[in-house]
């Protein structure tokens, strides 16, 4: 097997003398939408905090190609749950910002923006500000932005959780044509079950990582991924009430 | 919002109708009271006889100096301390807001400058740095300078977490997250702040030209009340009414133009 992209080994994090997590270790292979699935709480925004690099393992090794994460980067793009886009910037001059931070050439800003809008159906928008936008165009947005760095490793952290059903779908639908246009390898943070078995190809269930802990999912659901019609798969109706018994039975411990 | 059903035109009319008749009802009011005879015109003078006064001076001058040097000498001093207060209080009130030890440093001494009033100042400033200029652009400088670090700091505190986030993961080194996310986000209240300060500095500019000299429209106001001449002072009290209402409105309209996203969120 190739070497991970990604890997967590024997990660410990807690502050104030609380454990929020204790020697937890996985890999993630390249090309691989990986979810983190639980309720708030479990540490699946901690981990997702330590990829980024905006949180450090009080032990153990988070590892992307085999280095050591320090602090944030651009190889590791945050999609955020706000989309925390960049009010006073034309949605090119938000997609363009990584590459206007590593002083690429102006033209090579423009014909990134250009293809990042047009990968996640912006095209023409280019010039419009954010708060021109729908909450679902927003996060597009973010994820163009990300794109546009080409990262090793897209993190979303329950990017389509503040959006109404529809357009919620129209996105998970988004991300998986997204990752097979460009093998983007995704960590998902969410907290939806059903969202969790459509857009993953394996689920961790976490529910308290201080034993460091969790439950994984294999999904094996028909290509395309992006189909709609997967939200009525058999299988898809199986693994979702697999782990959502689950879930009622950690919750009832 | 109550104004849902009227349309953005007519809501705008409204608007200006309002903003031009509250001054008009205004000078209503101070025509009747001074017409009946009612208040002693030493007190409050007529309207009347107060734009005659304004007309003497602007035709003939005060105290043998044309208006507009004396508009002049005044807006030099104003400018002169507004551009360096508001761009080094600009400055240092961001660094508080992003680095604690600066914030340390300045904490203490900015929160006791702030409550002193400047009249209180003037007798040190005249020990300090005399009569001239220098007194006068300082005592402005200082308070601008004040005003603007309380606000580009909480301008600099308002940057959200996510957002510095998102500029960090994306390759933004230090100064870039400063330029790009940091100033950006506050620039709303620094436009605030300017607005507050420009009228300040109004304000002080009237008690720094207490501090000698025989120009600026502080020095019309205060020499014409030694005097009596109680329409010569509302006739300088007009032209700095009229320069702040000028001001505010030239920074209001900046803002909106700027801070384009403000409010649109």
């Amino acid at each position: 097997m190739a070497s991970p992209v990604l890997k967590f080994d024997h990660v410990s994090f807690g502050y104030d003398g609380r454990t929020i997590m204790r020697d937890t270790s996985f890999d993630i292979r390249s090309g691989e939408i990986v979810v983190l699935l639980g309720p708030s709480g479990c540490g699946k925004t901690t981990i997702l905090n330590m990829v980024a690099g905006f949180l450090t393992p009080t032990a153990g090794a988070a590892l992307v190609d085999g280095k050591q994460i320090e602090g944030p980067g651009p190889d590791r793009g945050v999609v955020f749950q706000a989309a925390a886009l960049f009010d006073w910037m034309t949605v090119a001059q938000n997609i363009a910002f990584s590459l206007r931070c590593a002083g690429r050439s102006r033209a090579d800003q423009r014909r990134v923006a250009t293809e990042m809008a047009a990968l996640v159906g912006l095209s023409n928008f280019e010039g419009h500000f954010p708060y021109q936008l729908s909450g679902g165009m927003r996060q597009r947005v973010g994820l163009a932005r990300v794109l546009a760095a080409k990262p090793r490793v897209m993190l979303m952290d329950e990017p389509f959780s503040a959006l109404d059903v529809q357009t919620r779908e129209q996105l998970q639908e988004e991300t998986l044509r997204i990752r097979d246009r460009t093998s983007c390898t995704i960590l998902f943070v969410t907290h939806s079950i059903e969202e969790a078995v459509f857009v993953g190809d394996r689920i961790f269930l976490l529910t308290d990582l201080s034993d460091g802990n969790y439950e994984q999912f294999d999904v094996e659901l028909p290509s395309p991924r992006s189909a709609s019609e997967n939200r009525l798969n058999p299988e898809f109706l199986r693994l979702r009430e697999v782990i959502y018994r689950k879930m009622l039975q950690r919750v009832a411990h | 919002m109550t104004e849902s059903r009227t349309t953005p035109s007519l809501a705008k009319r409204r608007y200006a109708t309002l903003a031009v008749l509250s001054p008009l009802a205004l000078l209503a009011i101070w025509t009747l009271l001074t017409a009946r005879g009612a208040v002693p015109p030493v007190i409050l003078p007529s309207p009347l006889a107060v734009a005659a006064s304004l007309w003497d001076m602007i035709v003939n001058g005060y105290s043998g100096i044309s208006i507009g040097t004396h508009v002049a000498a005044s807006m030099t001093r104003v400018g002169i301390a507004f551009t360096l207060g508001s761009l080094l209080g600009i400055t240092l009130g961001l660094l508080r807001g992003r680095a604690q030890a600066i914030d340390a440093l300045f904490v203490v001494p900015s929160a006791i400058l702030l409550p002193i009033p400047p009249l209180g100042l003037i007798p040190l400033f005249i020990l300090w740095f005399g009569i001239g200029e220098l007194s006068k652009i300082i005592l402005i400088f200082v308070f601008v300078l004040l005003i603007m670090m309380v606000n580009a700091q909480a301008g600099a505190n308002a940057v959200g977490v996510d957002t510095l986030r998102a500029a960090q993961s994306m390759g933004a080194n230090r100064w870039q997250v400063f330029r790009f996310v940091v100033l950006p986000s506050a620039l709303p209240q620094i436009m605030t702040g300017l607005r507050i300060a420009m009228g300040t500095a109004l304000t002080i500019l009237v008690a720094s030209e207490l501090l000698g000299g025989d120009r600026g429209l502080g020095f019309v106001i205060l020499d014409a009340s030694s005097f009596f001449r109680t329409t010569y002072v509302f006739g300088g009290i007009i032209i700095i009414g009229f320069i702040g209402l000028i001001s505010d409105r030239v920074i209001a309209y900046a803002a909106r133009r700027i801070v384009h996203w403000e409010g649109r969120r």
